[in-house]
């Protein structure tokens, strides 16, 4: 605790107290003391998942249920890595989020940069236009999509997950944000060097954006990656399932015992996401805060 | 070739002004197509579906306002009605509060470890919500349960968390609790760095102190971001889906629909029992409570700011 004694050094305040250094250290080791009591709390749920996952079949009938392993044992995974249906789900969701990665990088990216660097008519008032829909409460078109979805014949396939998001409001406006400082000479050089628009684009302006496109590509994939209602909503066969699908029907299959696998299967499709988040943190916080502050 | 390649391009700037011109609307234009098919139709297409007795994919008989008249009769709906202003209550305002208080202390340069607190305490809001359900149910099940262990080894019968009517609404506030309290907590912190340290300067130099720093200066200073917090938070609540959906194993909110929010009820009228107009219906009535819930936030949330 050797940080606490670094108490600023403040000017005299106007009342002084008997003992203010005390006060204040005391304060200090209190809030300290709070802040890690939360933080375990925030972890325990974290805690029991991977002690649930790693607690082989056998130990499940002990009571009380042990808080701590006395033998912890891969089995569970084992168990899940036999089940065709778990590796399915897991190939499924890498290839859905491949497709909406790379779309929405793309079309979110042109279009970013054609708002920020292009000159057109009526560009503001399209532009606003694009953030108002933001505010649009998308629960309403839920019903009439699905209806839509099922007349084009894209039920049971991944294009209603893809296609309505390919340009989406949030990352253009992402994308357009990080255009806007890209040097005007760089494009008005390549321009008499006889480039077309889309060359422009392509050759020099996404070599440039890399860190945008890299941070757009997280958002994208966690919100793929952890999506349940959609897939829940527009799949229908088991071979299509996403990781998310399958855990949620696993779990409630209530004539099996399966809680083990359950949580072996959440630990790992939390593991993609956590390593995500533990090496690019600073981006995370940067987009959740982007829409929220002008 | 690779001389033909720049004249042709140079011919069709000359020739053909507008193919150059419209270039930056085909750039923008995936935007409003997707948006036009797959935003904007379906919203006005539900207004005409809540009218029709349409079940299934096949529209059925138009039946006027019939539909919000049968709602407005469902004991079912304020059940899930009543059942969400709990679980409103139950987390919006603690969520705000703690997230308000967490972000001031991670961002008071006082406290130790600030990086490692605002991770762990972040690190909830990067988890699946059908995780956090599935999790949430291990951690309050009766027989393999955290809680319940500890109430045995006390000495306690065990309970049955979520399957008892006093109880079900109350896990899923915490359950709420610990996945969403961070995604508020970094907002605020954003809020809290955008707000100039001359301020706290001069007000230590009158003597403020710390309490009186945070009642005088961030309380007023971080208004409109909490007023963002709130509306989301609302939203969200009215939204809530995939968490009860994953600890109580489907959408019709477990024993006796003791946790019957509005999104479950929407989602099982509309897509269990396929009656598609019911539910349009529906997701028209909590469309206009959640847009008046906002606007009552934001006049109440103005009017406080002058």
């Amino acid at each position: 605790m050797t940080a606490l004694s670094n108490t600023p050094s403040s000017p005299v305040p106007a009342r002084l107290p008997l003992f203010p250094h005390l006060k204040r250290r005391v304060n200090l080791t209190m809030v300290m003391l709070a802040l890690i009591v939360i933080g375990f709390a925030f972890l325990l749920p974290f805690y029991w998942m991977i002690i649930s996952s790693l607690r082989p079949l056998s130990e499940w009938y002990a009571r009380p249920i042990p808080l701590f392993l006395n033998n912890p044992s891969p089995s569970n995974y084992v168990q899940l890595f036999q089940r065709a249906d778990f590796a399915r789900g897991a190939l499924n969701t890498v290839i859905l989020c491949f497709f909406t990665v790379t779309t929405q990088v793309f079309f979110c990216s042109l279009a970013g940069y054609t708002f920020a660097k292009l000159r057109f008519k009526g560009r503001e008032g399209l532009f606003i236009f694009i953030l108002g829909t933001m505010m649009i409460p998308s629960g309403v078109g839920m019903i009439p999509n699905f209806i839509i979805m099922s007349r084009l014949h894209w039920i049971d396939t991944y294009l209603p997950l893809i296609i309505p998001g390919i340009a989406n409001a949030f990352g253009i406006f992402w994308m357009r944000q990080y255009c806007q400082s890209i040097p005007e000479e760089l494009l008005d050089a390549a321009r008499i060097d006889g480039c077309d628009e889309f060359g422009i684009f392509w050759r020099i302006v996404i070599p440039i954006i890399q860190p945008a496109l890299a941070s757009l590509a997280i958002f994208t994939f966690l919100g793929t990656w952890n999506d349940f209602t959609g897939p829940l909503v527009f799949l229908r066969s088991p071979d299509k399932f996403t990781i998310q699908l399958w855990l949620s029907v696993v779990s409630r299959q209530a004539n099996l015992f399966q809680p083990h696998l359950v949580m072996a299967g959440s630990v790992l499709s939390s593991i993609p996401i956590i390593i995500l988040f533990a090496s690019l943190q600073r981006y995370f916080m940067a987009g959740l805060t982007a829409g929220s502050l002008k | 070739m690779v001389t033909a390649a720049p004249a042709s391009t140079a011919a069709a700037r000359s020739k053909k002004p507008w193919l150059r011109n419209s270039y930056p609307y085909l750039f923008i234009s995936p935007f409003y197509l997707t948006f036009v098919l797959f935003g904007l139709v379906p919203i006005i297409f539900s207004i005409v579906v809540s009218t029709f007795d349409w079940r299934g994919v096949r529209p059925g008989d138009f039946i006027g306002l019939q539909n919000y008249i049968t709602l407005f009769k469902e004991p079912n709906f304020y059940k899930a009605l009543s059942n969400t202003v709990y679980i409103w209550l139950g987390t919006v305002p603690v969520m705000i509060l703690l997230a308000l208080v967490f972000a001031v202390l991670l961002n008071s340069k006082f406290v130790r470890w600030r990086s490692l607190f605002r991770t762990v305490y972040f690190l909830p809001v990067v988890t699946s919500l059908i995780i956090t359900g599935l999790i949430f149910g291990m951690l309050f099940s009766t027989s393999y349960g955290l809680v319940n262990n500890f109430l045995v080894r006390l000495g306690f019968a065990p309970i049955q968390w979520l399957s008892d009517p006093r109880f079900m609404k109350l896990i899923l506030v915490i359950a709420i609790l610990w996945r969403w309290t961070g995604n508020d907590m970094v907002i605020m912190l954003a809020g809290l760095q955008s707000i100039p340290p001359e301020m706290y300067e001069a007000a230590r130099v009158d003597g403020a102190n710390e309490v009186q720093n945070f009642w005088y200066i961030t309380i007023p200073l971080m208004l409109p971001v909490i007023l963002f917090d709130l509306i989301i938070s609302t939203i969200g609540t009215f939204n809530l889906f995939e968490e009860p959906y994953a600890l109580f194993g489907g959408p019709d909110g477990g024993v006796r629909g003791s946790a019957l929010v509005t999104g479950l009820y929407l989602y099982s009228n509309a897509f269990v029992n396929a009656r598609f107009g019911f539910g349009s219906s529906i997701a028209w009535v909590l469309a206009v409570i959640i847009f008046s819930l906002s606007m009552l936030q934001l006049k109440l949330g103005s009017r406080k700011a002058q």
